[in-house]
C-alpha cells in the first residue's frame, strides 16, 4: 500500500474538523477582542497591538489545552477517539497561533529599540535570580521553538523516517511545552490581573489536563498491571467475532490486535507500519485487515501487505488456554507467518465468506 | 547583550546549517532513502521548516538508514513506559509554578484607596 506523498491529505471528516477548528479560533478571537473586554480588565488603555497579542496567547493556552485534554480523554472514552484522529491540524494550528502572539510581542515591545528585536527580547529583562519579575519571555521562547518542532514534524514523512519510538519522543515535548507556557502565564499575565476570571479559566485548563492525563496513566498502569505474565491474556473465547480483533496490552506497553477469521485466531502488531494507526479497529476482510487511518492493508497470519505492496508489521503467538485466549509478548520479525490457532467451538454465529487475497 | 547577541547568532547559524542540510536532503537524500519520496516533490517545501530545527536528527536518521544500522525490532519499541513519568513531571512542575506565580502577585496600586499618611498638608 506504499503511496507517494502528498503535502496534506485531505478527506471529508478533516474538512469538517479544519472548519469547525477554524471557527471555533475565530470565534474565540472575537469573543476575546469585541465581547469580554470588561470581563478580562480590558477597558484599562491598552493598545491595539497588545490586546490582539493577548487574544492570540490566550487562544494558543485554549488550544493547547484542548489539544492535551484529547488524547486522555480518548483513551479513557472511545467517543473521543475522532477527536484525535485529526489532531496534527489542530497542532499546527496552535503553532501558528502562538506565532501571531510572538510576532505582536516582538513588533510592539521591541520593535522601536536600536539594537536587533530579537537581541532586545533576550536582553530586555534578565532578573533570572528573582520570581518576582522573572524574565518568564525564556518560557515562551521555549514553548513555541517546541511548538514549531511539532507542526513542522508532523507530516506522514517524518513520522516513517523517525520511526515511532524516536518521533514518539521527540513529540513528548508537548509536555514540556505545557510546563512552559504554564510558566510563561504564571509569572507573566497572572501577575497582572484585576479581577480572577482570566486566572480561575487559566488554572481549570491547566487542571483539566493535569487530572485527564493521570487519569489515563493509571488506567493503563492498571490494565498493564493486570497482563503481565509470560502470556498475555486477550479476552474469553466468546467475545470474539468474526471479522474483527481484540487489542491486548503488553506488559512493555506494545499493544497487539488478535483477530478472528474463519474461525481462527491471529495476532499482529496493533500498530500500523505506515504510521501507527490502530489496525485492531479494522475490519478482516478477505484475510486482509484495513488501517482505519489511511487505509493500509495487511495480511493478519502474516502481517505483510498484499503484493505488490512491501509493508510488514510483527506477528505474534496465539494459544487458546481453557476459556481464554492468550497471546505471548515476543513479536516475530516484521512479516513472518504464523498458522492461525482454531478457536474451540461454539463456532461464530456468522462466517464470513473466506475468499484468499 | 553579548550573550543575548551570541545566541541570536548562534541560531542564525543554526538556521544556515539547516538550510544546507535541506537543500542536500531534500534534493538527493529523500530519494535514496525512502521509496515513497520519488517522483513526489510537492510535498517537499513542507519539510524545509522541520529540517531547519532539527537537522542533526535528520543527519543521524538519514546516516542510519544509509548504512542500514538499525535494527528492525527497534522501529516497534513501545514508547509509553516514559509517558507516566512525563505526565507526573508536568503536572508537578505546573502545580509548582502556579502556585509561585499566585504567591509573588503583587496588588496593582490602582486599586488602593488613597491613604493620607501625614497630617502635615493641611496644617
Amino acid at each position: 500500500m506504499s503511496v507517494k506523498y502528498i503535502p496534506v491529505q485531505w478527506n471529508p471528516n478533516k474538512w469538517v474538523y479544519d472548519a469547525v477548528m477554524l471557527a471555533g479560533v475565530a470565534a474565540f478571537l472575537w469573543v476575546f477582542l469585541y465581547i469580554t473586554p470588561e470581563v478580562l480588565s480590558h477597558e484599562r488603555p491598552i493598545n491595539p497591538q497588545i490586546h490582539n497579542a493577548r487574544a492570540f496567547g490566550a487562544c494558543a493556552f485554549v488550544m493547547l489545552t484542548v489539544i492535551l485534554c484529547i488524547g486522555p480523554a480518548a483513551k479513557l472514552d472511545k467517543r473521543f477517539l475522532p477527536l484525535l484522529y485529526n489532531r496534527r491540524h489542530f497542532g499546527v494550528m496552535t503553532a501558528f497561533v502562538a506565532l501571531t502572539h510572538a510576532g505582536y510581542i516582538l513588533n510592539w515591545y521591541f520593535a522601536f529599540s536600536s539594537s536587533d528585536k530579537y537581541v532586545g527580547l533576550l536582553y530586555a529583562n534578565i532578573s533570572f535570580g528573582q520570581i518576582a519579575g522573572f524574565p518568564f519571555e525564556v518560557f515562551g521562547i521555549f514553548a513555541l521553538i517546541c511548538l514549531l518542532i511539532l507542526a513542522a514534524t508532523s507530516h506522514d514523512f517524518w513520522l516513517k523516517f523517525l520511526t515511532p519510538p524516536v518521533w514518539k519522543r521527540l513529540h513528548y515535548l508537548i509536555y514540556a511545552a505545557y510546563f512552559s507556557v504554564a510558566a510563561h502565564v504564571s509569572l507573566g499575565i497572572l501577575q497582572d490581573q484585576q479581577n480572577h476570571v482570566f486566572t480561575i479559566l487559566f488554572i481549570a485548563g491547566a487542571g483539566a489536563v493535569i487530572v485527564l492525563h493521570i487519569a489515563a496513566w493509571m488506567s493503563e498502569r492498571r490494565e498493564t498491571a493486570a497482563k503481565d505474565g509470560a502470556w498475555a491474556e486477550v479476552a474469553r473465547v466468546g467475545d470474539f467475532r468474526e471479522g474483527y480483533a481484540k487489542i491486548a496490552k503488553l506488559a512493555n506497553g506494545d499493544r497487539v490486535a488478535v483477530y478472528l477469521m474463519e474461525g481462527k485466531l491471529s495476532a499482529i502488531s496493533n500498530a500500523c507500519a505506515h504510521q501507527n494507526g490502530p489496525l485492531g479497529e479494522g475490519k478482516i476482510i478477505d484475510c486482509l485487515v484495513t488501517c482505519p487511518w489511511h487505509g493500509f492493508q495487511y495480511d493478519v497470519r502474516s502481517g505483510r501487505s498484499p503484493a505488490p505492496f512491501t509493508e510488514k508489521v510483527p506477528t505474534y503467538r496465539v494459544r487458546v488456554a481453557g476459556d481464554m485466549v492468550e497471546v505471548h509478548p515476543d513479536a516475530n520479525p516484521p512479516g513472518t507467518y504464523v498458522e492461525p490457532v482454531p478457536l474451540p467451538v461454539p463456532a461464530p454465529e456468522t462466517p464470513e465468506e473466506g475468499a484468499m487475497a | 547583550m553579548d550573550v543575548a547577541q551570541a545566541l541570536v547568532m548562534a541560531m542564525q547559524a543554526w538556521g544556515m546549517i539547516g538550510a544546507v542540510v535541506a537543500a542536500a536532503f531534500l534534493t538527493i537524500g529523500i530519494d535514496r532513502i525512502d521509496e515513497d519520496a520519488r517522483g513526489a516533490y510537492i510535498f517537499r517545501p513542507l519539510l524545509i521548516p522541520g529540517v531547519l530545527l532539527i537537522w542533526p536528527i535528520v543527519l543521524w536518521r538519514w546516516w542510519q538508514i544509509e548504512t542500514e544500522r538499525a535494527a528492525w525490532a527497534a522501529r516497534y519499541r513501545p514508547v509509553r513506559a516514559n509517558y507516566g513519568l512525563a505526565v507526573i513531571l508536568m503536572s508537578i512542575g505546573i502545580v509548582v509554578i502556579v502556585i509561585t506565580g499566585l504567591s509573588v502577585r503583587q496588588t496593582w496600586p490602582a486599586d488602593i484607596a488613597p491613604v493620607q499618611l501625614t497630617e502635615g498638608a493641611d496644617q
